[in-house]
């Protein structure tokens, strides 16, 4: 069975649930001056170890649900993604991808982190996650066929598959100005990164392991 | 064998250790860019990391000549290659698509110092000032079977490090100075350093 999706489908509006994992509650609260609330998150859940006292008690003040998850040995990112998907199943909502705002800048071993909840988030939801941040999307491939359709106009110039975590075996591209054909991709031996497209508006991946879709986003 | 290093020993002015400086085609770290050209023992640039080097350097380009710079040449503006070239510094070439700018960098480095090894057992000396919180060790192309360390806030004996099992983000210092890491296979390790 082939995988569909339309990774920068979601920079159009919207959004059907909306959650902060900690800290980013302290971004939205500033990046929304003014008019805090029209922007209210549906919950903010995480160890609150990083949201500011005030961001706090003003979205608490207004309604928003406070999940407090104490567990140190999955990241905020991976908690919220829990909470998540007991509340859309809770809420019956039909949706066809999650998004994470943030987790690819700044701290390397925080990146990391982010990829290493992608591959968690296979065991904890069925709907894809895809995580952006500035110019940046990555979105991990499971095992098998998938189909990526990159004609938002949203796209931009550059493409990678990363072989993060483990090597590939057997990967086969088409759509992508160099494909590949049952090609091992594995550190130390190639990695597909300023990779681009043909113009065709698809790209089809076929892997034999998890591997890590990357594209640019148009500013 | 076991190796050892200082991570962070290329940042200090009385820092030992030799090193090479290879500059690629990014923003500078301005603030520690004078110890590090001083202390390297060979400097280089790949393509266009002599664009940044010859505007971070201006009035004194003279001071800052690199000892090659190499690349296919496509992001190195024509007059700071003219410039370098006048001045004497070695351009070398590399048009293999196949290889980024820096890999082909290393590639020639290798070629004008000794070699190294990879794997096997590591000592870090952290215990520089410059250190910043956190560290992790990420393996990033492979699983690895069996990581064992010292020296760290939460470590590891014979552990498995794995994408999708266990990843070590977010770790920290023991404070005993000394980071051990033995691993059966490519680690990646990160560390924060000090602004």
């Amino acid at each position: 069975m082939e995988r569909a999706l339309t990774p920068l489908d979601c920079l159009l509006p919207a959004a059907a649930l909306r959650a902060c994992a900690d800290g980013g509650a302290n971004h939205l609260y500033h990046f929304t001056d003014g008019s805090q609330d029209s922007f209210l998150p549906d919950y903010i859940s995480g160890d609150f170890d990083s949201i500011q006292p005030e961001v706090k008690e003003y979205y608490k003040v207004k309604g928003c649900e406070l999940i407090e998850t104490m567990d140190q040995d999955l990241t905020d990112f991976t908690k919220c993604l829990q909470i998540l998907q007991k509340k859309i199943e809770k809420k019956g909502l039909q949706i066809d991808m999650i998004v994470t705002l943030g987790g690819l800048g700044g701290r390397f071993d925080q990146i990391m982190a982010s990829v290493e909840t992608l591959f968690h988030a296979a065991n904890i939801t069925p709907f894809p996650v895809i995580v952006i941040q500035e110019c940046s999307l990555i979105y991990l491939l499971q095992p098998g066929k998938h189909k990526l359709h990159v004609d938002t106009g949203l796209e931009g110039a550059w493409c990678g598959l990363i072989p993060i975590g483990n090597p590939c075996e057997s990967v086969t591209t088409t759509g992508l100005k160099w494909n590949l054909t049952n090609q091992v991709l594995k550190f130390g031996t190639l990695v597909s990164t300023s990779n681009t497209y043909d113009g065709s508006g698809i790209v089809t991946i076929e892997t034999d392991k998890p591997l890590l879709w990357t594209m640019a986003i148009k500013r």
